[in-house]
Formats: structure tokens, C-alpha cells, sequence
């Protein structure tokens, strides 16, 4: 593993972001939705506050990580540079973490945007870190994972709108797959409910960090990484 | 340098390589010729271990692409069928990005992209997105791209495509001025390309070897003579009658009638000096007049095209 081939590989991927107007579009409604959702929350509850801005928007990576992620590898395969990188001395670690450390620098950009409602707050008023700590936490590591399982969809096709729409259709079972649990009986019943991501996000939001629902995104992380990188292996036969 | 031994690669029944070897000694440009779908691609990806072979052993300056693909792929050049370029990069950052993966010292870096741009011509282009540029200069972007690294071994699908006149035979220049210092296989269906590039030519027709020896070799042994082309005075159909039946004539043909009774002949033979001296005094003997006796040589593309051409007839 040589970082530096990686953080070239992510470099590129970040460039390809804020070449097309599709980066600064996803930015945008990133801004807004999240701004939105601080105002109003300022305006009815008269208190500022980071959670319910999380809480009420991480629904929008769903939409937004197909947008991000479906060209990551996708793209490669159609345009033929695919076969530059797989010729080149690189492994095939080094060219997924490269891409996903592109996305989620990308993602870094989002979030930097929420800085500004955090000093809002502290200029209002004296908030509980622990709860922001929290919030950060748990909802990076959620968008992560759902990064990586974009970018793992993204090499099963060299369609980018095939790729978009797997990746939609992984988020979303992940999303419904709780609620589908709880009528659901027994050890299958426990196993839904363990997959569903709603169950491992609301300890964050209530600001505690749990080790265990780390367990679970970094394991949703470590396996789609781990997928991209055995499909990768597979296209060459 | 580069050994390929009995290369089969299959897609579900179908096979693309068939049995395929060949190989390249050092500092030797390898001209890969053959018809669309002959499996020049597929070869060239094979050995660049962008795609796993289906039987065979292939290696690269000693280097199994199989069991040490690292190795291989540190030392080896590759331009595919489509240039692998990033439309929205400028071409000095795209060759950035190439010197980072392909392990260009940083303190190189920023020389030998000079050199490789001004190698290709491309100095004007340097700030362009490749995107913006013409089919021309992609294809240059992507050469400039398999140089970059100054590998031993390069590998060349189609380099001239796309190119105008002018560049082509620059490109060509290029690619001969690299004869010593690298090992090369390029492709291509231009047969000027192998005879004024190549040392040696291995024409593929449907994932098969139909022929593989030197440029030189290949246009003599499949010429050899065996055509001759003759001028005789004298009756034609008598003439054409008795030379039929020398020795070591196969077929006669009437090639066409000149004036004052002078006829043209071709001749196809078993190619020894015998038959040519036997068709000589077979003229005298009947007292006709030869005009002139010629092989007819074949050019690289006549072999090109006998190889590669099935006979539809008979
Ligand atoms: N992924 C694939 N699946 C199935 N068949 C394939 C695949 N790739 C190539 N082929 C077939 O393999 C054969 C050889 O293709 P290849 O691209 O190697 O030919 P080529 O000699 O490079 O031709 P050209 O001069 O047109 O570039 C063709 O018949 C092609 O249809
Ligand atoms: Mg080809």
C-alpha cells in the first residue's frame, strides 16, 4: 500500500468533482436543505441546535450518494481508463481507497458548510458538545458507509445510471429493512433489525457513542470495500 | 523480452487467441498484423495483465504475467485501442497524475513531461483540456502517456490511429528511433507501418498465427518466384499448350495480347531455377521469341492478404 499512489488516485477523482457542474449541484442542495433545516429549527424551537439538522438530514444521502458515487468507477470502465489504471503499478486497494477517500473528501466539503451553524451556536449560546460530538460522528459514519456501498455498485456496471440505481436500491432496503423487522419474527426478525440503520443512528443522535453501532458502519465499510476490490479482480477473466 | 507460448484465450466457446506464440528478443519492434477481430487486442491485453488468459504462459522481461503482474506492469508501456485519457483534465495534469502511479520520482517528474510533450509534439497543447482536443492529439496524449515512464517494454495497439499524414510518420519516426532501446509490439492493419517500422511481423487471422518471421523473410518466402510473368512471340494458344507441359509449370494462364503477335503469360511454379531454365528452352526448341521472363513479387500486403483471405471458391 503506497499512500501516496492513493492520495493520487483520490486527488483525480476529487478534481473530476469540480470539473462537472454535478459536484456543485449536489453542494448546493446540500447547503440549502441543511440551512433550511437550521432556521427553522432556530426560528420554532428558539433554541439552537445541531440535532434535529442531522437527524432530519441524513435522509438526503440516499438521494445524494448515488450522485456522488456512480461515475467512481463506472466511468473508468466506459471511458477506457480502466485499463490504464489496472496496467498501472497499483494495486487494486490502492485504486478503491483512493476513490473512496475521494468521495469522502468531497463529503468533507459538504460538511465543512455546517461549521458555520456550529459557531452560530456557540455565539448564541453555551451548547453541549457531547451531543454535536456525537451527531458528527454518527452521521459521517453513516454517510460513509453509504459511500462505500456506492462505490462498490459503482464497479458492478459500466452504466452509471445501472450503478445509481443499485446503490439507490441497497440505501433504501438498509433504510426500510428495520420497520420490515419489527413484524418479523424471531432470529431473521433480530438479524433485520440489526442490518437496519435507523437502530444504530439513533444512539449517536442522542449523543452517545456507542462502540458497537461503530462496529457496524466500519464493518458496512470494511465489506463494500472489500467487495469493490474482489469485483475488480473478477473483470479481468 | 517478452515470450508468449501457446496463449489461448476463450470467451464461452468462442476463442479470440488461439494458441498463439511468438516472441520478441530485446531491443526489437514486433509488428502484431492482422484483419478486425483477429485478436490483436486481446493479445496486447493479455500481456499488459489487463486481462487473465484462459492456457498458455506469457512473460515480460522474465516476469510471469500471471504469477508477478506488479513486476510486469513496472515495466511496461501500454497504449490501448481507446487512449485512456480523462476528458476533463488538462494534459499536464493528467501526465501528473500518470508520473504519480507510475512511480516517477517527484523530483523528475516535472523534466520528463518536457521531454515526453515536446517528444510528441504536444507543448502547445500542455494547458488544453484533452477533452477539447482533436482525435489527433488524444491519441498523442495517449502515446505520451505509454512514454512517460521510459519503460523497457512498450505496447502499442493501433499508435497511428486517427493521425494525419504528417504524424504518422513522425509517430513512426519515434517508434524507430526507439529500435535498441526498447522491446515493442505495436498492431496495426497498415502494412507500410510493419514494413518500415518492424523488425519482425506476426499476422494473425481469426486468434491464429498464419505467419511469423522477419519483414524481409516473410515478403521472400512467400513470394519466392513463384509467380512469373512472361512475354513470348509466337502462336498464343500453341505456346500456351506447350509450356503448360513443362515440368514444374502448375497453371498457365493468358494474361494477354500484345501487338505483332507478342503474348503475355503467368505462370505459376514450383519456384525452382530448373523449371525457368526448362520454360526457356521449351521456347527456343519451337523457335518463338521470348521477349522478356519475370517473378512477379508479392508485396508484404498481397502476403498480407493471401494469409488472411479465406478462398471462397473450390
Ligand atoms: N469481452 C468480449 N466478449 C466476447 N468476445 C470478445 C470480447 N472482447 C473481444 N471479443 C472478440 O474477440 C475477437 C478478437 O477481438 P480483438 O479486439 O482482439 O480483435 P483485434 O484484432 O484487436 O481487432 P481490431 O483490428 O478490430 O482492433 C473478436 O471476434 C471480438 O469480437
Ligand atoms: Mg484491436
Amino acid at each position: 500500500m503506497n499512500a501516496n499512489k492513493v492520495w493520487a488516485i483520490a486527488r483525480k477523482d476529487i478534481g473530476h468533482y469540480f470539473a462537472s457542474p454535478l459536484g456543485y449541484v449536489v453542494l448546493a442542495v446540500f447547503f440549502l436543505v441543511t440551512g433550511f433545516f437550521f432556521a427553522l429549527i432556530v426560528e420554532q424551537t428558539r433554541q439552537a441546535s445541531m440535532v434535529p439538522v442531522f437527524q432530519n438530514t441524513v435522509i438526503i444521502f440516499l438521494f445524494i450518494t448515488p450522485m456522488i458515487t456512480m461515475r467512481l468507477w463506472s466511468e473508468e470502465e466506459k471511458s477506457g481508463t480502466a485499463e490504464l489504471l489496472i496496467t498501472s503499478p497499483l494495486t487494486l486497494w490502492e485504486i478503491v481507497l483512493g476513490k473512496y477517500l475521494a468521495v469522502c473528501a468531497f463529503f468533507g466539503v459538504m460538511l465543512s458548510s455546517t461549521v458555520v451553524y456550529l459557531v452560530i451556536m456557540m455565539l448564541a449560546g453555551n451548547p453541549d458538545m457531547g451531543p454535536v460530538i456525537g451527531n458528527y460522528v454518527g452521521y459521517g459514519l453513516a454517510a460513509m458507509s453509504f459511500f462505500a456501498i456506492g462505490l462498490f455498485a459503482s464497479t458492478l456496471s459500466e452504466n452509471q445510471i445501472v450503478s445509481a440505481v443499485i446503490t439507490f436500491g441497497i440505501l433504501l432496503m438498509l433504510w426500510v429493512i428495520g420497520a420490515a423487522g419489527g413484524s418479523a419474527q424471531g432470529v431473521f426478525g433480530e438479524l433485520m433489525k440489526y442490518v437496519s440503520i435507523f437502530q444504530h443512528l439513533e444512539d449517536f443522535f442522542k449523543g452517545v457513542i456507542d462502540l458497537s453501532h461503530v462496529f457496524y458502519f466500519v464493518s458496512i465499510i470494511f465489506i463494500s470495500l472489500f467487495f469493490s476490490v474482489k469485483v475488480l479482480e473478477s473483470k479481468r477473466n | 523480452m517478452i515470450e508468449v507460448k501457446d496463449l489461448v484465450k476463450n470467451y464461452g466457446n468462442f476463442a479470440a487467441v488461439d494458441h498463439v506464440t511468438f516472441s520478441v528478443p530485446e531491443g526489437t519492434i514486433l509488428g502484431l498484423l492482422g484483419p478486425n477481430g483477429a485478436g490483436k487486442t486481446t493479445t496486447m491485453r493479455v500481456l499488459t495483465t489487463s486481462l487473465a488468459m484462459t492456457s498458455g504462459k506469457v512473460t515480460v522481461g522474465g516476469y510471469d504475467v500471471v504469477d508477478q503482474p506488479h513486476d510486469v506492469r513496472k515495466r511496461i508501456g501500454y497504449l490501448p485501442e481507446v487512449p485512456p485519457i480523462y476528458g476533463d483534465m488538462d494534459v499536464i495534469s493528467y501526465l501528473k497524475f500518470v508520473a504519480d502511479i507510475k512511480d516517477i520520482a517527484p523530483d523528475k517528474k516535472t523534466n520528463r513531461i518536457g521531454e515526453v510533450l515536446e517528444m510528441l509534439d504536444l507543448e502547445n497543447m500542455s494547458r488544453r483540456l484533452i477533452g477539447h482536443l482533436s482525435l489527433g492529439y488524444r491519441q498523442r496524449v495517449g502515446l505520451a502517456q505509454a512514454l512517460l515512464h521510459d519503460p523497457d517494454v512498450l505496447i502499442l495497439d493501433e499508435p497511428t490511429r486517427g493521425l494525419d499524414p504528417k504524424q504518422i510518420l513522425e509517430i513512426r519516426k519515434l517508434i524507430k528511433s526507439l529500435k535498441g532501446k526498447k522491446t515493442i509490439i505495436l498492431s496495426t492493419h497498415i502494412l507500410p507501418e510493419v514494413s518500415s517500422t518492424c523488425d519482425d511481423v506476426v499476422i494473425i487471422d481469426q486468434g491464429k498465427v498464419v505467419a511469423a518471421d522477419s519483414v524481409e523473410n516473410l515478403s521472400q518466402r512467400l513470394a519466392g518466384g513463384k509467380t512469373l510473368e512472361m512475354e513470348v512471340k509466337g502462336p498464343s494458344a500453341d505456346i500456351e499448350k506447350a509450356l503448360g507441359k513443362v515440368e514444374g509449370v502448375v497453371t498457365i494462364k493468358l494474361a494477354g495480347k500484345e501487338l505483332r503477335g507478342v503474348s503475355r503469360f503467368e505462370l505459376t511454379t514450383d519456384g525452382s531455377t530448373e523449371t525457368r531454365e526448362a520454360i526457356f528452352q521449351c521456347v527456343v526448341k519451337n523457335k518463338w521469341v521470348l521477349y522478356q521472363i519475370n517473378p512477379l513479387g508479392m508485396s508484404l500486403e498481397d502476403v498480407f492478404l493471401k494469409l488472411t483471405t479465406k478462398e471462397t471458391t473450390g
